[in-house]
């Protein structure tokens, strides 16, 4: 029979993307369905550690062996994605000397450069580190947008062909007695891009194969053709600062355990982590104890911490797996590694496979290791090429040194904006318009807003994880407003409200976690802006009943 | 020795200047100073007076704005600050204040609310509004105009105009955007905007052969996009010295009806009601003392008059004088009588870190639940526990302590220092700081005779 | 040629015999080195980092409001961004500095606004010394330009030891076009005029203090200008110090710096600071308080150096300096004593200005509570513009415009009020006044000095009037 596509890939992380992508490049006709905007999942909620391998370095020295090596290879197809900011394993008073001692050897163990600096010379690196930090290792540990990086790879197969549709959730698989040949799409009616089908619609998508990359929501679609895929998902805390008060990645040199790394990501630096297990990655407790625990045990790394301010917290979910009957009781002891199910040799069931486990930084490792087992499945013989085919954006590394345009901005703004568009951006930033700075605190300008648009349509959470607008410290107070404004005349007016609506709602649902000191100030600001100025909680244009205007005072 | 008044008023918001206002307006030869640390939260807010827009504890399901504020206020529950000092208080302060804006303000000639068009495009009730608003009222059926700019991105003007019929405003609406003649640079400040037309530079503009007043280049921008509409509504930044200069100028250039609509932080209408205060404490004698925060005080020694000896354990103390911080220096504040008007969570007054809430110069109390995932909702628009945060007063405004007894005998609060009100899904921010002000104010001001 | 340019050429003389400043010579003036030396502000941080201070900010924008650049000029994007959102947006390594930051005036009016306590000022004052070291050219002439204006300090005494020559050869259109060409001077101001004799000699020929008390000591900080231009105003304040009952100690000192943030000029600005926190603490341990009688002077030893510097004491001075009138305002009951008193005619009538630097102190009202104890004088406030010369700003010629443009309405309340003469506690401020109205400007310490019956008949001439051109040629310009 015809099937729609060849390759059907659910999940849009980083490792659906990248899938989408490696098969893309190969030649390969895919379909990407994502339930919501490109890294809802897992992939938009993690730390932004682009692994040394040096935190695996010595419990797992096969993962710490592949983070180096994807390391590089994302430095060079992925530059405007990834910042080279070093990292430090820090040791305190307390901190165990043996465990130093492993942590240096297992980096060197694994071909992971390794330094150890004293005391002083590590606050030299970073000021801000504790009086009472006594040594210090360090290792190539970069910091990567996760956002970006996913986009760049859907970009990228849209480019070779792909066809990725984001707000379409699976809600069956297409099973044929004991071969699945596709699935069944809800399209979401949220304000998203679709230019295929009408939100509330239904759409069966068929395809030869079917890649299940959903992660933590791996076992909720096996279970729609009754096959067992024990994820076991584990949550983990993520406190986001509004400012960097560390320019390098800071991990506290000891064995496992909770809130021991600082990730500058962005403008911003990410406190990490906890690690506990939950039954549904969807609904699960966010608890005021994470968050505090974030700041207090961080804060004997720096100080500072203790006073600084957050602007909001969220969670993600790990899709930890291991195989049936390892018996793992502790969720931080199971392996990070990654595995591929094949339910034909599983489960018997034909026409998917599972990918479950594994880490982003190793991501393209894994889609090539899966889309290998594709193209023997579907007998094509071309060879992967996403580590040598650097993504949109990264093509010219030239555009981040030295000499970069200012495209008529401010210098930060120019260097920011610079820093996120890479090659792309005199494309989007060359502009006879005026091009005001829409979001002041990431310094987003209108052109680069409307490039979002131009990809991600209306939906303004998807605007927002490509461009940043709305992420800093005033967490869209000031700038949900605008952005939603750059969605007119595109879109109609009430599409852009309810856009509004929605991007306000998301960005409140992190900063509620950071409720307290200048932030609940700000949230205050922030809600009498919208509330007493605009009077957005009471809006007549969404009553049902008329307004009876002659009520009121016509002027004298 | 201490700088020595009879009241000292703390803050220099709406609240703070109204209560030194009041003060002053009560007794005639008294000294007055209001203390103010840093410049106010008028500049964020719109500039509207709003009394009452609408009923509390109703914002789950879409309400109606009230259209008589004056009669709802008689359902407030007890302890809203509106209680607290009576209905007729707060007709009062609005005469009160209706006096001091003289013609800047409109709105007087009713009790009835106004809907003002909002810069996001649907209206809001309020009960008094700056003149510059005035021919804009929603409730008039005029067609309009909106003009917006490209480079001022937070307001929209053709979405603003399509959003005011989506709420069904009883005219037609169109909205353009236009380039604003006379700046250069994507970044330029509200502020330089309204200079520009408050000193009507020179500027080129392509709609006119060389060089041209701003206001003039202003309107000859807009009129070729003027249809037939017989008023038109600029973004809130027509001038911040002579503003009705600038409308005028613009009126007639265009034949129109020319109005603002009122904008986000920072806000020329709400500096233009900043300055028209001041104005008014200067011209009431009142000393202002600005850019030093008040960090402590001192009570009275409770041996200090003998009157106390026998000890009473309820009685309340007495505030003897504040310490004024002036980089560093200790600057010691006496007066009679003090009024703390210093704001909520955004003015400051109110603060919070991870276990508590407190209100920063006198420790008053301030209730809170103890656990921070209490303070908050889950809808964004909900009712929100934070935003009640502040001080409970008497019905003579004094703060009191979790004994209910006043923390202190001559101490008053005004404004949004003030809690168990939500002034922003209410619509009631300037109308309790009006009103709270003008009463604490006078009472301090009696009491000091 | 006259003395200004020479100055650059010859470099700058390390120390004065007349002030004993000790400020170490410059190495790099013009010595062609433009090697990057960073700022050393603390002694183990290659700069600093402000980026915390952004945790205050709630992009309220009361900042931008009261800027009275980014109303004039839309080239200046405003404090706000200057301040933290540019620091939020840099990274470690970073040292692309808006170039906008030049236009700064450093008024610090942003400071004083801003309602939720953002280190403002110390953010643009750092950032200009990080773009001025990283960003502009050492043999510029701005650069240059800006360092001569921002050690006016060491121009100074060289024209005071031939004042009539320097006011005549400044005042020379020659000159003035010679420093809008060669330096970017302005030529549409004047000069300021040097005193015939400069403070510090006549406090020296006085003998020095006529009032010993162990009890109450102030160490005067006079700045520069009341030293070599307005030295009546030091002699008052001393007089209306002795009047109270204080022993008035002169220590050794050297600029207070504020002419060198303004130009980004951090190395020079810790050099003078430096010996002044020395000095200051030394008098403050031997039970005085600092005072100062010029505005910005108090606010950079107040807040600027300890935001900027950490040397030892550099707290404990910065608490214990005070203005003026407001010690005593705070130690004596000053509106006491003036209570009945009187002045002449010469100060009926009074048009206030209170600087930028003054505000930001708080200080802004105190001028007129005083004044008003005083029988017949009708001090009236102009209003809380910005006079808009902000010390060296309005000096340059690419600034003169702006720098007009923010004086205007300041002016224009000027001229609405009934004085004719001016009244402000800023050198600077009092420069731009008398340019924008022609009023003769005092400053309120002359006042006090008047209504308190200072004996003034043991001064000599106050200001160095103006020398009669007839006494030079133009060749001395040559």
């Amino acid at each position: 029979m015809a099937h729609d596509t060849a390759v059907l890939v659910l999940g849009g992380g980083s490792t659906g993307c990248g899938i989408a992508r490696d098969l893309a490049m190969r030649g390969v006709d895919v379909t990407l369905v994502e339930r919501g905007t490109l890294t809802d999942g897992t992939t938009g909620r993690m730390h932004g550690l682009l692994h040394s391998g040096g935190r695996y370095a010595v419990s797992d020295q096969a993962s710490a062996t592949e983070c180096i090596e994807e390391n590089e290879v994302l430095r060079e197809i992925a530059s405007h994605c990834v910042e080279e900011t070093g990292g430090l394993f820090v040791q305190r008073p307390e901190d165990s000397d043996e465990y130093f001692r492993e942590k240096l050897e297992g980096c060197r163990d694994c071909d992971i450069p390794a330094t150890v600096l004293s005391g002083r010379e590590a606050r030299e690196v970073e000021p801000y580190l504790a009086d009472d930090v006594s040594r210090a290792i360090q290792v190539p540990d970069g910091a990567v947008d996760p956002f970006r990086l996913c986009v760049a790879n859907a970009l990228d197969a849209e480019r070779h062909g792909a066809r990725v549709e984001t707000h379409a959730e699976v809600i069956d698989l297409l099973r044929d007695g004991d071969d699945i040949y596709g699935v069944e799409v809800r399209h979401d009616s949220g304000p998203g891009k679709r230019t295929h089908k009408a939100p509330g619609t239904t759409e069966e998508i068929t395809a030869e194969y079917v890649v299940n990359a959903t992660g933590a929501w791996a076992g909720q679609i096996g279970a729609m053709a009754d096959l067992d895929v024990a994820v076991r998902p584990s949550k983990g805390v993520m406190t986001i600062m509004n400012v960097r008060q560390v320019d390098t990645v800071i991990n506290r040199c000891r064995p496992k355990g909770d809130a021991d790394i600082i990730v500058p990501h962005e403008t911003t630096a990410i406190l990490g982590t906890t690690d506990e297990e939950v039954s549904d990655p969807d609904d699960y407790p966010e608890e005021q104890w994470e968050v505090d625990m974030m700041i207090d045990t961080l804060t004997e790394l720096v100080p500072i911490l203790e006073e600084a301010r957050t602007i909001r917290s969220f969670w993600g979910v790990r899709p930890l797996y291991e195989p049936p009957g390892t018996g793992t009781q502790d969720s931080t002891d199971i392996t990070r590694d990654f595995f591929l199910l094949d339910h034909d040799e599983r489960d018997g069931v034909s026409g998917m496979s599972s990918i479950v486990g594994g880490k982003f930084t190793t991501y393209r490792a894994m889609a090539e290791e899966i889309s290998d087992h594709v193209c023997a499945k579907l007998g094509v013989s071309a060879a992967c090429a996403t580590a040598d085919e650097p993504l949109p954006g990264s093509e010219d590394v030239r555009v981040l040194e030295e000499g970069m345009d200012d495209f008529g901005l401010r210098s930060p703004i120019a260097r920011r904006s610079n820093q996120r568009l890479g090659s792309r951006a005199a494309d989007v930033l060359e502009t006879n318009e005026p091009n005001p700075v829409v979001c002041e605190c990431e310094g987003v300008t209108r052109a680069e807003i409307q490039d979002a648009i131009d990809q991600s349509g209306s939906d303004l959470n998807a605007v927002r994880i490509r461009t940043r607008a709305s992420m800093g410290n005033c967490q869209g107070g000031f700038c949900c407003q605008n952005m939603a404004n750059e969605l007119h005349p595109r879109y109609d007016e009430e599409t852009v409200r309810e856009a509004l609506d929605e991007l306000f709602q998301e960005r409140w649902k992190g900063e509620r976690h950071a409720l307290w000191g200048e932030q609940l100030s700000q949230a205050m600001l922030n809600y009498a802006l919208h509330a007493t100025t605009m009077n957005r909680d009471n809006d007549p244009a969404r009553e049902s009943t008329q307004l009876d205007y002659a009520q009121f005072d016509g002027g004298a | 020795m201490a700088i020595t008044d009879d009241v000292l008023v703390i803050g220099g918001g709406l609240a703070g200047a109204t209560a030194a206002l009041a003060a002053a307006e009560t007794t005639e030869d008294a000294r007055i100073r209001l203390v103010t640390y840093k410049q106010s939260t008028l500049r964020h807010a719109s500039g509207l007076i709003d009394v009452l827009g609408y009923a509390p504890g109703t914002t789950d399901d879409q309400q109606q704005p009230i259209a008589d504020p004056y009669t709802a206020l008689e359902s407030l529950p007890e302890s809203h600050p509106y209680q607290r000092v009576g209905i007729d208080a707060v007709r009062d302060a609005l005469a009160f204040f209706d006096e001091i804006a003289g013609d800047a303000y409109a709105g007087a000639h009713t009790d009835r609310n106004a809907l003002v068009p909002t810069h996001g495009g649907t209206v809001k009730p309020t009960a008094r509004y700056p003149v510059s608003t005035a021919e804009g009222l929603a409730s008039d059926d005029r067609d309009t105009l909106l003009v917006g700019f490209e480079t001022l991105p937070d307001f929209d003007a053709p979405l603003a105009a399509a959003h005011l019929e989506a709420a069904g405003a009883p005219f037609d609406a169109r909205g353009v955007t236009l380039s604003f003649p006379g700046i250069g640079r994507d970044d330029a400040k509200v502020t330089r905007y309204a200079h520009l037309l408050d000193h009507d530079e020179r500027v080129e503009t392509p709609s006119v052969t060389g060089e041209t007043g701003a206001r003039e280049a202003l309107a000859a921008t807009v009129n070729p996009h003027l249809d037939e509409e017989s008023r038109v509504g600029f973004p809130a930044i027509l001038g911040d010295a002579h503003p009705a200069a600038v409308r005028e100028a613009l009126s007639d250039a265009l034949g129109a009806a020319v109005f603002e609509v009122p904008m986000g932080p920072p806000s020329l209408p709400g500096l233009r009601l900043e300055d028209l205060l001041y104005d008014a404490l200067e011209s009431a004698g009142v000393r202002v003392t600005s850019g030093v925060p008040v960090v402590d005080y001192e009570t009275v020694a409770a041996d200090s008059t003998g009157e106390n000896s026998t000890a009473d354990e309820t009685t309340t103390a007495a505030i003897d004088h504040v310490i004024v911080d002036r980089n560093g220096a200790q600057i010691p504040h006496e007066a009679d009588q003090y009024v703390l008007a210093t704001g909520g969570l955004v003015g400051k007054g109110v603060e919070s870190n991870r276990e508590r809430v407190t209100e920063g110069i006198f420790d008053c109390y301030v209730p809170h639940a103890t656990d921070r995932y209490d303070w908050f909702v889950d809808d964004v628009f909900g009712e929100q526990p934070y935003a009640r945060f502040g001080v409970v007063p008497d019905e003579e405004l004094r703060p009191l302590g979790t004994d209910d007894n006043p923390e202190f005998s001559n101490l008053r609060a005004a404004g949004a220092v003030l809690g168990d009100y939500d002034y922003a899904a209410e619509k009631s921010g300037a109308g309790v700081s009006l009103a709270t002000g003008y009463v604490a104010g006078t009472r301090a001001g009696e009491a000091c005779q | 040629m006259s003395d200004a340019q020479r100055r650059i050429d010859d470099g700058a003389p390390g120390e004065q015999p007349s002030t004993g400043g000790a400020d170490g010579s410059d190495s790099d003036s013009d010595s062609g080195n433009d090697e990057f030396e960073p700022v050393q502000v603390f002694p183990e941080a290659e700069e600093m980092d402000l980026r915390p201070g952004a945790d205050n900010c709630y992009k309220c924008s009361t900042c931008d409001t009261n800027c009275p650049v980014a109303e004039v000029d839309d080239e200046f994007p405003g404090p706000k961004f200057q301040g933290p959102e540019q620091w939020r947006l840099k990274r470690q390594d970073d040292h692309d500095i808006d170039d906008s930051v030049m236009k700064c005036s450093n008024c610090m009016r942003c400071d004083s606004a801003c309602p939720s306590s953002v280190p403002l000022s110390q953010m643009h004052n750092t950032a200009r010394a990080e773009y001025v070291e990283e960003n502009m050219s050492k043999f510029s002439r701005e650069y240059l330009r800006n360092r001569l204006l921002a050690n006016y300090r060491r121009l100074a005494p060289l024209a005071s030891m031939f004042p009539r020559t320097a006011n005549v050869v400044m005042g020379l259109s020659v000159t003035k076009w010679l420093g809008e060409k060669t330096l970017g001077i302005t030529s549409e101001r004047e000069f300021p005029e040097f005193a015939t004799e400069t403070f510090r000699e006549w406090w020296t020929d006085r003998g020095g203090a006529k009032v010993e008390n162990e009890d109450k000591r102030i160490a005067y900080f006079h700045g520069c200008y009341s030293n070599y231009n307005t030295s009546e105003v030091a002699k008052a304040l001393v007089r209306v110090y002795e009047h109270f009952g204080y022993e008035v100690m002169v220590p050794e000192q050297s600029c207070s710096g504020t002419p060198m943030f303004a130009n980004g000029m951090l190395e020079d600005a810790r050099r003078a600071a430096e010996t002044n926190v020395r000095e200051l603490a030394a008098a403050i341990e031997d039970g005085a308080a600092v005072i100062a009688s010029c505005s910005s002077c108090s606010m950079s030893i107040r807040q600027e150096y300890p935001e900027l510097f950490d040397f030892e004491d550099t707290e404990t001075v910065a608490a214990n300096t005070w203005d003026a009138v407001e010690y005593l305002r705070v130690h004596e009951d000053l509106t006491g004593a003036l209570e009945d008193t009187a002045v002449g005619d010469e100060f009926d009538e009074l048009a206030y200005h209170a600087p930028c630097h003054s505000r930001n102190q708080g200080l802004d009202g105190q001028t007129i509570e005083v004044m008003d104890a005083i029988d017949g004088i009708d001090a009236q406030d102009v209003g809380d513009s910005c006079s808009g010369i902000s010390g060296t700003y309005g000096w340059k010629a690419e600034n003169y415009e702006t720098s007009m443009k923010i004086g205007e309405e300041m002016f224009e309340h000027m001229d609405a009020a009934e004085a004719e003469t001016g009244l402000t506690e800023c050198p600077t401020c009092s420069m731009q006044m008398e340019h924008g109205t022609g009023y003769e400007i005092k400053h309120t310490l002359e006042v006090l000095e008047a209504a308190l019956g200072g004996d003034r008949a043991e001064s000599g001439a106050g200001s160095g009037s103006n020398a009669d051109a007839g006494t030079t040629t133009a060749t001395e310009s040559n």
